[in-house]
């Protein structure tokens, strides 16, 4: 049939609208470990995202699908789509001939533990995507490099020593600067590992008001053992456990009234 | 009570003896060093001059005369080896940081350890039939070929070492910033770790400066110093060998000096390796 004018023949995008990201029955494994259970949900732009459940319930490993970093460990496998806007091949990030660089460029990840890069000053941690990505110009690299530090909320405390290693902050400014460098290659979607685990209280409140300032410009994907911390920054959870989504839904709902009876169980501390 | 303190005595005793029975040993172990060391100072001293850092050796029955040639061919070999041994080392390494634990990287380190094993005078043959036999003569570049090969393994290992050291989630950092595997490698993993990289480049240095048999038949000698690279060249160890061998006492006196400044040199560059692993890598 020849498309009309009214009612033209658009590629059908498999991504509803609004959504930032959408998971089908995507599954995940260490060798014959199955540790991600055909895990399907959507995700909302500008949503701060939480993932909760016990130790080894394969949340991790699902937003390490997200941005095919899985992929990277030894006898590591995955199946499933996983759909998110622009990503190219009709939007599945898994699709043949999806090149697993060009989707970390729009999906960042910040980790448990600070990981800088030795060795590297303050601004060329932060520098260090755009400009392996063939960024030279030196203004375009200033003007990005503030801005992301001022984003990750550093910028005051280390603009006068930018050339500093990074490794030289403490603790929890190396995870603001790791923040920082995922945010300088402008990425549409941040998955975030546990990103306070290793930090104090301090530290980790700071983190908590940043990611809920981030939520204008990206959406967040967060992976937390402290079930106070998703119920204070996020505003979707899931509950995951033993590699199954057992729950998901608005945050405030999940916290007050489960549906399901382990994910009540969990939250009231009878397990995990 | 009693019984008890006389078994403690007893046991003390015994901790005594056996520590200062290992102490000896040790002794033992490292008083070789020592003795090369002195005797080398009380040989090899008194024909330290500014003429034998200049001056090239003169013929038999002649006083006076240095090592020059040895020293400048010493040089020329050890930058020609560094400028292929170094860069193919690097690659070995990081080929077997990447590949980690599969066939390839456990067949090439099999490769490299014994490739580490192999006695220096086959490499010496092996440098001889690829480069001399078709060049048709001696050569520096041949010597420095050979030496190149000495090299290769020591970086390689030490390379992979120190990589090994870097923990996978900076190497994740990279990659989740979407950078292809090279460039991370190349550009956010080394420059942390340059000065463990420069560690294992020095070590393998000190190795070839005193390497004797690889460069008997490839490098060969000359006494008249440095006359390009597709000539013979003099070289520190070769030239000790051949005065030491002699029964000229000016040559002679010679092959102690020179013996002195080598081992004096390497020790140096065991220094600057321990100073620089010292600082944190």
């Amino acid at each position: 049939m020849e498309p009309t004018l009214e009612s033209p023949v658009s590629p059908k995008l498999s991504v509803s609208d609004g959504s930032a990201l959408e998971t089908k029955r995507l599954s995940a494994w260490f060798g014959d470990h199955h540790v991600v259970k055909d895990i399907s949900l959507v995700v909302q732009k500008n949503d701060v995202f939480s993932l909760i459940g016990p130790s080894g319930c394969g949340k991790s490993t699902f937003i390490r699908c997200l941005n095919r970093l899985h992929e990277e460990t030894d006898g590591a496998s995955v199946s499933g789509e996983v759909l998110i806007p622009g990503a190219g091949r009709r939007d599945n990030i898994y699709a043949s001939g999806v090149d697993p660089v060009s989707i970390r460029r729009r999906v960042g990840m910040v980790f448990q533990k600070p990981n800088p890069f030795p060795g590297l000053s303050i601004f060329d941690n932060v520098a260090a995507g755009l400009r392996l990505a063939g960024v030279m110009r030196r203004n375009i690299l200033d003007e990005v490099v503030e801005m992301s530090l001022i984003q990750a909320a550093l910028w005051t405390e280390v603009k006068d020593k930018l050339k500093k290693p990074g490794t030289s902050l403490s603790g929890g400014q190396q995870q603001r600067l790791c923040i920082a460098r995922a945010l300088a290659v402008k990425p549409q979607i941040l998955l975030m590992d546990e990103p306070t685990s290793a930090l104090d209280p301090i530290s980790t409140a700071r983190i908590e008001e940043l990611v809920m300032k981030l939520r204008n410009d990206v959406t967040v994907l967060i992976v937390t053992h402290n079930m106070q911390q998703a119920a204070r920054i996020s505003n979707q959870t899931a509950f995951f456990l033993m590699g199954e989504l057992v729950e998901v839904g608005p945050t405030k709902s999940i916290f007050t009234k489960p549906k399901d009876t382990r994910t009540e169980q969990y939250i009231t501390g009878r397990f995990g | 009570m009693i019984e008890l303190s006389i078994r403690d005595g007893r046991r003390k005793m015994v901790n005594y003896f056996s520590l200062a029975v290992l102490c000896a040993l040790a002794f033992a172990a490292i008083a070789p060093l020592f003795f090369i060391f002195a005797y080398l100072l009380l040989r090899g001293w008194g024909g330290l001059s500014w003429s034998f850092f200049t001056e090239i050796p003169r013929p038999v029955g002649e006083s006076g005369g240095g090592m020059a040639n040895a020293i400048t061919g010493s040089l020329v070999l050890m930058g020609l080896s560094s400028a292929l041994g170094v860069p193919l080392g690097l690659a070995c390494g990081m080929a077997l940081s990447e590949l980690k634990k599969t066939r390839t990287a456990k067949a090439l380190r099999i490769a490299i350890d014994l490739l580490t094993s192999v006695p220096s005078i086959v490499i010496g043959l092996f440098a001889y039939a690829l480069v001399v036999v078709p060049l048709k003569g001696y050569s520096a570049w041949a010597g420095g070929f050979a030496l190149a090969i000495v090299m290769v393994p020591i970086v390689a290992r030490s390379t992979e070492e120190i990589l090994k050291l870097v923990p996978s989630a900076v190497h994740e950092a990279g990659l989740a910033l979407g950078l292809p595997r090279w460039k991370v490698l190349m550009r956010l993993i080394l420059p942390g770790v340059r000065t463990g990289i420069t560690t294992g480049i020095l070590l393998a240095l000190a190795r070839v400066s005193g390497e004797t048999a690889p460069l008997l038949f490839t490098a060969f000698s000359n006494s008249f110093g440095f006359r390009g690279l597709s000539s013979p060249i003099a070289s520190m160890p070769v030239q000790i060998y051949t005065y030491a061998t002699s029964h000229d006492e000016t040559w002679r006196q010679l092959a102690w000096t020179g013996a002195l400044v080598l081992v004096f040199v390497v020790f140096l560059l065991n220094l600057v390796t321990r100073i620089l692993t010292r600082r944190k890598i």
